[in-house]
């Protein structure tokens, strides 16, 4: 059936979710954003509250509260199980956070971005080692390490070497933009066997934090979500023994092991795509607060309708987007495939909350640029650029697209 | 619990309203187009499948479906022919005005035969719009008391079936003092002498669709013809705010008839040795209007869901309509553009989808007055005539 409204569930998680953004993560927003981190003593009080405050789900298998996949049910009728929700509680609550800050959501500790390939590609074996290791006491955090200098959207290009050697490998080169890279307990490193051979000549390692010749490099300065650490990692001559190749080398045999890295994205962009739309819902109504408390709106001063109207232009493209975001994830709910909404979702999203950050300030005017007084707009209108970059530029979403739309369409 | 999934009435209802519109409103636009009026055998196509009455309560001859059945429906009609959507036989916007202002010996007097046999030739009208330049914040047509009767003078336009509507609604001026609230709704039937066709109006596009003037000249009618009573505000915006409602989901029709039309040239149109679709350009201009088409629709499902789940949906309903309008002129300029000169033709549908996309965009309340309506909201103003009605004053719009 047709519906709009949310269940008991999603009103629970998302009321709960809204408040803690209110009233815990917000007050903390500034200061996290000064000192480029989050503490860890908040952190820790968020782990102790339970997996809701983790990045990305661990399996039930291997010590985690769910599985990630779906299994958040509705009650149906007579205590039936209903229909999985996962995809929509986790949009639903991805904003509410974002609406309290993104880059404080991404200091939650958890298997990251780095889950979904040790998910799909891992052996039994090797997700029980690598989501074992992040259920221990303490903060605990996988990440994803794919990006080189010479190799962002074309993940197909990446240069970072892996050579057989005995029982195991040697791996050599860069990552960039590797976030929570350095705390990170293990990265999930892409490498490849011979760069002329494209995305089959890939392996996917886990590379474990301490392993010789494996070194942060360079720790990122941004132009917003500066709570959030993003680093360059070095590997030189580093050795991974070989029970750390994601899937085994017969995974690879097939053209499957890189398209199973890709899946990560299908599920993952919808959620930023929510992590967007928070924040830009939160400069929205920001301003919208700020033209309600200080202008006089019934003077007929011309530029208020113009103001007003601008308004209502933001927030529709926020609900345009969150429109998508639902469908798509509603789509993976069902287990429909979802790659082509899943991408439209986060490229009108991203956009849409950009121009919702934009248009916070204009129409606050020159006190909507300053640090002090109304620092979270400055803020926000920093932190909201990188979602229409990170995990598939709009561009990278549109090529995405365009392959699904047009038939017979392989590359541009 | 968020879904999107049509019941599977909806989808029967969904399937049937594409298929007809496949079958006979595409292949036919140019000739509806040609000879200003729906051909007959489709508008009896149309009202013997009971699309005209879908929306309407039991009682007065309809099925009582949903609106998000409704707006279900009128995508499909759209997608086929937007016009054909507009002119289709049926009452229109007069239901939405009785339905909203009057009580129910009034709806069912008046919207009961359009369920009959001969329902297919049956039309209703809003008459609102005015022209000239308005002083006084009022209407100029006027509504005066005599005995029990009313009597109506004046001259109404941008009525969609204006003239040629078996049942129409006036709406008129009763107290000049009190300005937008001072207005009065009047059924009006069509053999009412004091009732008359003034021109037909020819527009840019929507061109099987009947725009025309409303004369009204001591058109006298009796008490019970008079919808509700005081101030119509609220009431009347609730007619609108269904109008946009319906008004978006044609938006919607409209732009994935011509996304789709535009996808296939895109596939097809070779250049430089490839087609046209795999440069970035224009795929990338297929994306992002995909995402407008996808984004309004759900937005429409999502306002009329919420109005059939009883909620003040007034917000949703301009978010919807709004966002609807300007998606669909989007998709309809970059059909053509994408058409290239071709898309300047008359033998391809997008030419005619352009036109279609701005008319459409001028039936019922504006873009510039939903968006103002939706922030009002948001603002916590409160919310009156100015922002409930499309008011002839300024930007006077096809009702």
């Amino acid at each position: 059936m047709i519906d709009f409204e949310l269940n008991e569930t999603q009103k629970q998680i998302r009321s709960f979710v809204h408040m803690f953004a209110k009233d815990v993560v917000r007050p903390m927003s500034l200061q996290c954003d000064r000192e480029h981190r989050v503490p860890d003593e908040f952190l820790l009080k968020l782990v102790a509250m339970g997996n809701a405050f983790r990045m990305g789900a661990i399996p039930k298998d291997y010590g985690g509260e769910d599985d990630g996949a779906g299994e958040i049910r509705d009650q149906g009728p007579g205590g039936k199980k209903g229909s999985k929700q996962a995809n929509r509680v986790a949009v639903i609550g991805a904003e509410e956070m974002c609406w309290g800050d993104a880059a404080v959501v991404m200091n939650l500790p958890g298997p990251g971005l780095g889950g979904p390939p040790v998910r799909s590609m891992g052996t039994r074996d090797q997700q029980q080692r690598f989501f074992g290791m992040l259920t221990a006491a303490g903060l605990h955090y996988g990440a994803y390490g794919l990006t080189e200098p010479a190799a962002g959207s074309d993940v197909a290009g990446i240069r970072t070497a892996c050579v057989k050697n005995g029982k195991g490998w040697i791996l050599n080169g860069t990552k960039c933009f590797i976030t929570n890279g350095a705390k990170a307990d293990w990265v999930v490193i892409f490498a490849t066997v011979d760069s002329t051979l494209g995305r089959a000549g890939q392996r996917a390692f886990v590379v474990e934090k301490g392993t010789p010749g494996f070194r942060v490099g360079k720790i990122e300065d941004k132009m917003g979500l500066r709570a959030s650490e993003t680093v360059e990692l070095i590997l030189e001559d580093c050795h991974v023994p070989e029970e750390n190749l994601l899937g085994g080398e017969d995974h690879y045999r097939t053209k499957e092991g890189f398209l199973g890295a890709m899946k990560t994205f299908d599920s993952s962009r919808p959620m930023v795509g929510a992590m967007a739309l928070g924040i830009g819902r939160a400069a929205y109504e920001y301003a919208r607060d700020f033209v309600r408390d200080n202008y006089v709106l019934t003077r007929p001063i011309p530029r208020y309708r113009v103001l007003t109207d601008r308004l209502a232009r933001v927030a529709r493209r926020l609900d345009a987007a969150r429109m998508l975001i639902w469908s798509a994830s509603w789509m993976a709910d069902e287990g429909i495939p979802n790659a082509k909404e899943a991408s439209m979702s986060k490229a009108a999203a991203g956009q849409a909350a950009i121009g919702a950050c934009i248009e916070a300030i204009q129409i606050c005017g020159a006190h909507g640029t300053l640090q002090e007084d109304h620092a979270l707009l400055e803020k926000w209108f920093r932190d909201i650029k990188v979602f229409d970059i990170f995990e598939g530029t709009g561009q990278i979403q549109r090529i995405v697209i365009s392959k699904r739309i047009l038939s017979g369409l392989k590359a541009f | 619990m968020i879904s999107f999934s049509p019941s599977e009435d909806q989808k029967l209802i969904q399937d049937t309203v594409r298929d007809l519109a496949a079958a006979q409103l595409r292949p036919r636009i140019r000739e509806a187009e040609a000879a200003g009026k729906l051909p007959d055998d489709v508008a009896r196509s149309i009202h013997e499948m009971g699309l005209t009455t879908l929306s309407l309560p039991e009682s007065c001859g309809g099925q009582g479906l949903a609106l998000v059945t409704a707006v279900i429906a009128e995508e499909e009609l759209a997608w086929g022919d937007a016009a054909a959507a507009l002119a289709a036989p049926g009452p229109g916007a007069a239901a939405y005005a009785l339905l909203e202002v009057g009580d129910d010996a009034q709806q069912r007097k008046w919207l009961l035969p359009f369920s009959g046999a001969d329902g297919w030739k049956r039309r209703g009208a809003l008459a609102w719009s005015e022209a000239g330049v308005f002083a006084d914040g009022a209407m100029k047509t006027t509504a005066r008391k005599d005995g029990t009767d009313w009597v109506l003078d004046g001259k109404k336009t941008f009525v969609v079936n204006g003239g040629i509507a078996d049942v129409t609604v006036v709406v008129a001026q009763i107290d000049p003092a009190a300005g937008w609230r001072g207005l009065g709704a009047f059924v009006v039937a069509a053999d009412n002498p004091g009732l008359r066709a003034g021109n037909r109006q020819r527009t840019l596009g929507l061109d099987a669709v009947h725009f025309g003037e409303v004369v009204l000249e001591s058109c006298r009618v009796p008490a019970a013809a008079r919808l509700g009573d005081g101030d119509l505000t609220d009431r009347l915006g609730r007619v609108f705010a269904r109008m946009a409602l319906a008004g978006a989901a044609r938006a919607v029709g409209l732009s994935r008839a011509a996304w789709e039309v535009t996808r296939e040239y895109c596939e097809t149109r070779q250049a430089f040795g490839k087609p046209i679709g795999h440069f970035q350009a224009v795929a990338f201009t297929l994306a992002d209007r995909l995402m407008d088409v996808d984004s309004a629709r759900w937005l429409v499902w999502k306002a009329a869901s919420r109005w059939d789940g009883g909620t003040d949906a007034r917000r949703d309903v301009a978010m919807a309509g709004a966002h609807a309008h300007e998606a669909a002129m989007r998709c309809a300029d970059d059909s053509v553009q994408l058409h290239g000169g071709m898309g300047f033709m008359r033998d391809v549908p997008v030419e005619k989808m352009m036109r279609d996309a701005k008319t459409l965009a001028l039936v019922g309340p504006t873009v510039e007055m939903l968006d103002q309506l939706a922030a009002a909201v948001d603002l916590g103003a409160p919310l009156g005539p100015d922002l409930l009605l499309p008011t002839p004053d300024v930007q006077a719009v096809f009702t």
